[in-house]
């Protein structure tokens, strides 16, 4: 993912329920993406990381995958 | 998600716009599994209800549904702990005044009947992404396809096959 993968669709606001989208930036364990990796803005990695830890702690996604 | 959105409830824009120090938060929680379906609607209803007394304005909400919890949560209930792995989730999306929050959190912490919940500044646009993206990576794929297709294009003579295959037996 080299491009910014919210701007390239358009995704102004990152929501934590959308868990499909969220789930593409975490690796196999359930920890976040980093921001080398994910290819995203700073502003959009920030949004990511809160809205990932609002879904986590909603039970929508695990913290950590055993 | 989108689709099970409902009850859109958009007050008159200058019913909104009335105090300066009113801004859009939504309340997701988890209620606990142990109610049964008839009893999620009207826990639901008091929780828009209790938005509502304190001046909320509701801008969309979905229905609480469940959901297998991504890991074990724990309420004490009566002082007896008790686990739950799966539970109903559902949101609400309202406009209020921000120092009305607090006192709606304070109310949500007596709940008995909520497991957790999260309050959350927003926007008052719908947020969830609508429709699914094709992954960029996807563009290799044709070109598999495209070879897989010529293949089978090539007319298939029985008769020729049989005689190819007698050939090798043959040998």
């Amino acid at each position: 993912m080299k491009q910014d993968y919210f701007s390239a669709n358009n995704i102004k606001y990152i929501d934590y329920k959308d868990i499909e989208i969220l789930k593409k930036f975490l690796n196999p364990n359930g920890k976040i993406v980093s921001h080398k990796r994910t290819g995203i803005t700073s502003k959009n990695q920030r949004a990511l990381a809160a809205a990932v830890k609002h879904a986590r702690f909603m039970g929508l996604l695990p913290f950590v995958v055993k | 998600m989108s689709a099970t959105e409902n009850n859109n409830e958009i007050k008159d824009g200058n019913e909104i716009e009335k105090d300066a120090n009113s801004r859009v938060y939504e309340l997701a929680y988890l209620l606990v599994p142990t109610l049964s379906e008839e009893d999620v609607p009207v826990s639901y209803g008091n929780l828009k209800e209790m938005v509502s007394s304190f001046g909320g304005a509701v801008i969309s909400n979905e229905m609480p549904k469940m959901i297998p919890l991504a890991y074990s949560m724990a309420k004490v209930i009566s002082n007896l702990r008790n686990k739950f792995n799966t539970a109903y989730f559902g949101w609400i999306k309202f406009m209020m005044d921000s120092d009305k929050v607090l006192e709606l959190k304070k109310k949500l912490d007596l709940d008995i009947t909520v497991i957790r919940f999260l309050i959350l500044k927003t926007v008052k646009e719908n947020t969830i992404a609508a429709k699914r993206f094709v992954r960029p990576d996807m563009h290799r794929k044709p070109k598999f396809a495209k070879e897989g297709t010529d293949e089978p294009a090539v007319p298939i003579n029985k008769e020729e096959i049989d005689k190819e295959i007698d050939a090798m037996v043959a040998v």
